[in-house]
């Protein structure tokens, strides 16, 4: 091959590139231009043109299926999680990054199982533990279950607190701040940027999540976003139009947090990756 | 108190330690010592041995299942590492040279990672149904009307769908952290490449697929766990028995199955008397299948990691 055979090699690969981008953006093209549309339209005259186009699968989504409260469902327990895994993540991965004592490795380790071992796999147990704890059909079971993933977290926070330089640690010392207050008034701000691309992806796992609330939380009035999206679209015939919608509505927020922030969380992930 | 005024970091990590312990660690071991009782989680509990064990790969039935569900996960398994890897790996390195319109690309590959599983699921019923799909149409409209199918409906290619789905919503995080790897590569050994004249692709198989051998082993074995425990896309696909036939049934379904029985309320149905023994046999025997294998793979790096020294 000469130089210019390659070159048009890189580009075809580019080009499939193109291809396989443009169909991602399509389909979700697809998917909020078909979510205007009257469900009988929709069933019968797929590819047709629309008759009529409409926010009505919207107003019922709202105002006859309440949907905005499962939306505060998902929310509270994205943001009650979240609170929990940075306050538990950060203190663990400080005292270890920070601090040296025996059997540090031995616990760093220990905190890192949980990488290997998916939670879904315990949850007969979980099972068994929240309904000793009368704490079955709560949001608190979700929201403890999540919180205690927090090896990730723990792997990248440890790794920042141990890099940082000593000095800013004695300062804080010789001025007499306490240990306590040397770590949320000092060392929790400065690691503001890891807890931010830390909080990015584990917010899409925790909006996302299916396994835990599909066990945990079984009347429908706790149901977060896409147990209620699976509500719809497991019967089409009878609520394609709500199907259409409610997965616009549970899509759309995140996907346009992600393109405000995507420098941002495309690094974070990446420097997960690297550590990982 | 003053024990513990010495040792300031007992008090940071106390409480994560606990939570962790109690949600994360306990219920593994807890899992563990289940699988050796015969127990409906709420009945008398009578410890039988390593007869669960016997029961799941004796009794032809569950034998069926488990080897079903186990060859679906791998065949998810064996095409992820086959093509979607290598996918990720060129659409890094392109992204990574900064081809025209590359943060497009980066953007538009990672997004579908933030729709949620239903919506993923919903998405491709209607791309692939038999009466609303477009793909149909589409090859109606190409004249090539005579490969219309019902796809969803056809039990062999129901895995299939699922890897595709699993794919498609999980093709840019892999990427992004191929691309972190990339980036991590030396500018120096990159540029010598260049002066050696080492075209496009030259440059990737000899220069950068080295470098990110880590990243690669990393990945597969991510793949591996995922596709043991993936659980949505067929529960959402297929129910609780995992399709028609139990085709698109993977194994964190066959143990949501016997753990909380075929009705779709976790709560309710028809939970056999050792739901909680058998259910847990099967959770053990799939935390071995990650666990050697991910030990196999520790391993494997930290001899690379020695041979490199």
């Amino acid at each position: 091959m000469n130089a210019t055979e390659k070159r048009k090699s890189a580009s075809a690969a580019a080009v499939l590139l193109w291809i396989y981008s443009c169909f991602t953006v399509f389909v979700l093209g697809y998917l909020l231009y078909n979510s205007f549309r009257e469900k009988g339209d929709l069933l019968t005259n797929t590819l047709g043109k629309p008759k009529s186009l409409s926010f009505r699968a919207y107003v019922d989504l709202f105002a006859e299926q309440k949907f905005h409260l499962y939306f505060l469902n998902s929310l509270l327990i994205l943001a009650a999680t979240l609170l929990i895994v940075v306050a538990l993540s950060s203190m663990v991965a400080y005292a270890l990054g920070r601090y040296k004592f025996k059997f540090k490795n031995a616990l760093q380790a220990y905190f890192l199982l949980g990488l290997m071992f998916p939670a879904s796999l315990g949850v007969l147990p979980l099972f068994l533990l929240m309904k000793d704890l009368h704490l079955l059909n709560s949001y608190a079971s979700v929201i403890l279950v999540l919180s205690a993933g927090i090896s990730m977290p723990v792997l990248l926070l440890t790794d920042f607190f141990a890099k940082m330089p000593g000095e800013i640690y004695e300062s804080a010392v010789l001025d007499g701040a306490s240990e306590w207050k040397t770590f949320y008034r000092i060392m929790f701000p400065l690691a503001s940027p890891v807890v931010f691309s830390i909080c990015i992806v584990m917010s899409v796992q925790i909006w996302n999540q299916f396994f835990m609330p599909l066990i945990f939380l079984q009347s429908d009035e706790k149901k977060t976003v896409p147990l209620i999206v699976m509500k719809y679209t497991s019967n089409l015939m009878l609520s394609m139009d709500k199907a259409m919608a409610a997965s616009v509505v549970a899509t759309l927020p995140i996907l346009i947090l992600f393109m405000i922030f995507s420098e941002k969380i495309l690094d974070g992930v990446a420097s997960g990756a690297v550590k990982g | 108190m003053s024990y513990i005024k010495k040792r300031p970091f007992l008090l940071f990590l106390l409480p994560g330690f606990l939570i962790y312990t109690l949600f994360v660690v306990y219920p593994i071991v807890a899992a563990a010592s289940i699988s050796f009782f015969r127990w409906n989680g709420i009945g008398p509990k009578t410890f039988v041995g390593l007869d669960n064990y016997i029961e799941l790969f004796t009794s032809s039935e569950l034998m069926s299942q488990f080897s079903n569900a186990l060859l679906n996960s791998l065949k998810i398994f064996v095409l992820t590492v086959l093509i979607v890897i290598p996918v990720q790996i060129v659409s890094a390195y392109l992204i990574h040279n900064e081809v025209k319109g590359y943060k497009f690309f980066r953007a538009a590959v990672f997004s579908p990672q933030f729709i949620s599983t239903p919506v993923v699921v919903f998405i491709f019923t209607l791309l692939l149904d038999a009466n609303v799909g477009l793909f149909n149409k589409v090859l109606e409209w190409v004249g090539l009307g005579e490969y219309v199918r019902p796809w969803l409906g056809i039990p062999e290619y129901g895995i299939y769908i699922v890897w595709l789905m699993v794919s498609w919503s999980g093709m840019g995080v892999g990427m992004i952290f191929f691309l972190g790897a990339m980036k991590m590569i030396s500018k120096e050994s990159l540029e010598a490449g260049y002066l050696e004249g080492a075209g496009f692709w030259r440059r990737l198989f000899s220069i950068i697929l080295p470098q990110i051998k880590v990243t690669i082993l990393n990945m597969v074995l991510i793949s591996y766990i995922v596709s043991m425990t993936i659980f949505d896309f067929s529960f959402i696909l297929g129910g609780v028995s995992g399709g028609i036939d139990h085709n698109v049934d993977v194994m964190a379904l066959m143990f949501y199955r016997i753990a909380f029985g075929e009705s779709n309320n976790p709560l309710g149905g028809n939970i056999s008397e050792n739901a909680m023994g058998l259910g847990s046999t099967v959770a053990c025997v799939l935390f071995l299948l990650i666990f050697f294998i991910s030990m196999f793979q520790i391993w494997l790096t930290y001899r690379r990691r020695e041979e490199g020294a």
